[in-house]
């Protein structure tokens, strides 16, 4: 179950934040996607480690916590994606379906000419696309 | 999710663009509207490469970058990529379209303009030597816009001494 979506500018600003479950858990949240931010330069930065997914968005499993799996996803544009979820058994190629939906929904907020750049998204059809991408991500990793 | 849109409502939507910002809003001072419409193909280009870079991996260098304006960027634009592209290897790039789009159906020949009377002659020369300039600043401002987003600081002029063929050329700032 998708717990948190957060989507952070290249300046680390966030743009979006949006937590699924109960409120007191939603500071908790909120640190750990900050704290992801960090195994994601970490990750782009270091291109040894890295190897052929060099210039891949998709940066996989970020960390994984006591309860949560954090993954990430970075753009060509430096915007980065971070999805953290309580599955235990999630499939890569779910996660993967998942961030290119939201990476869709992303683009179609950017492109409203009242958006400004850099500035918070605050577009309703966006929160409305994205509970549904989150929605229909559970159901289909529970079959 | 696709939608079309006429190509001739685009360049209409150009000209009055142009024409507003040139000749209405900031009717004697055309730096000013030159910045305007500039900032405007800023923030058109910056979402647009929001858009085309979705389904890619990311760049690696500037000439990745620059190669993807040349080539995806400018074919979802104008359907055909950039004819020419030149370097000096030192962070300018020159890009050539041999027939751009946006300045193909404009007429060139200030002779052609409909104004006959003599005192007024001079100043419609003036304005349509402008105007072809005045559009291409809003095709600067796209070029830039795109690359910034990428991470690539940048200035970029128009070089329209030999319209329909256009060559932008694009300072990297080190």
């Amino acid at each position: 179950m998708i717990v948190c979506v957060a989507v952070v500018g290249h300046q680390n600003n966030p743009l979006y934040i949006q937590s699924f479950t109960d409120a007191d858990d939603a500071l908790k949240l909120r640190h750990i996607v900050h704290c992801s931010l960090d195994v994601v330069d970490e990750r782009v930065n270091n291109p040894k480690k890295s190897g052929p997914t060099l210039n891949e968005t998709f940066l996989g499993l970020l960390y994984p916590t006591e309860n949560y799996k954090v993954y990430g996803y970075l753009t060509n544009t430096k915007v980065k994606f971070i999805l953290v979820t309580t599955d235990l058994d999630v499939k890569d190629a779910d996660v993967r379906n998942f961030f290119r939906r939201f990476h869709a929904a992303y683009v179609d907020a950017i492109s409203n000419p009242f958006h400004e750049p850099g500035k918070k998204i605050t577009s309703k059809t966006f929160a409305e696309r994205v509970s549904t991408i989150v929605k229909s991500f559970g159901m289909s990793s529970t079959r | 999710m696709g939608w079309e849109v006429s190509e001739s409502c685009v360049d209409s939507l150009l000209t009055e663009m142009v024409s507003m910002y040139c000749n209405r809003l900031y009717a004697n001072k055309p730096e000013l509207a030159a910045s305007r419409i500039d900032a405007i193909g800023y923030q058109v280009g910056h979402q647009l490469s929001e858009r085309y870079t979705m389904e890619r991996p990311r760049f690696t260098d500037h000439l990745d970058a620059i190669k993807f304006i040349c080539k995806d960027f400018w074919s979802e634009l104008f359907k055909k990529q950039i004819d020419n592209l030149k370097t000096n290897h030192r962070g300018t790039f020159v890009l050539q379209d041999n027939r751009f789009r946006w300045v193909s159906r404009m007429s060139l020949d200030p002779s052609e303009n409909g104004d006959l009377s003599q005192e007024n002659a001079e100043a419609a020369e003036n304005k349509a030597a402008q105007e072809p300039n005045m559009h291409l600043h809003f095709s600067c401002g796209v070029i830039k816009g795109a690359l910034h987003n990428l991470g690539i600081a940048c200035a970029v002029s128009a070089d329209p001494s030999h319209l329909p063929a256009c060559s932008f050329v694009v300072r990297i700032k080190p």
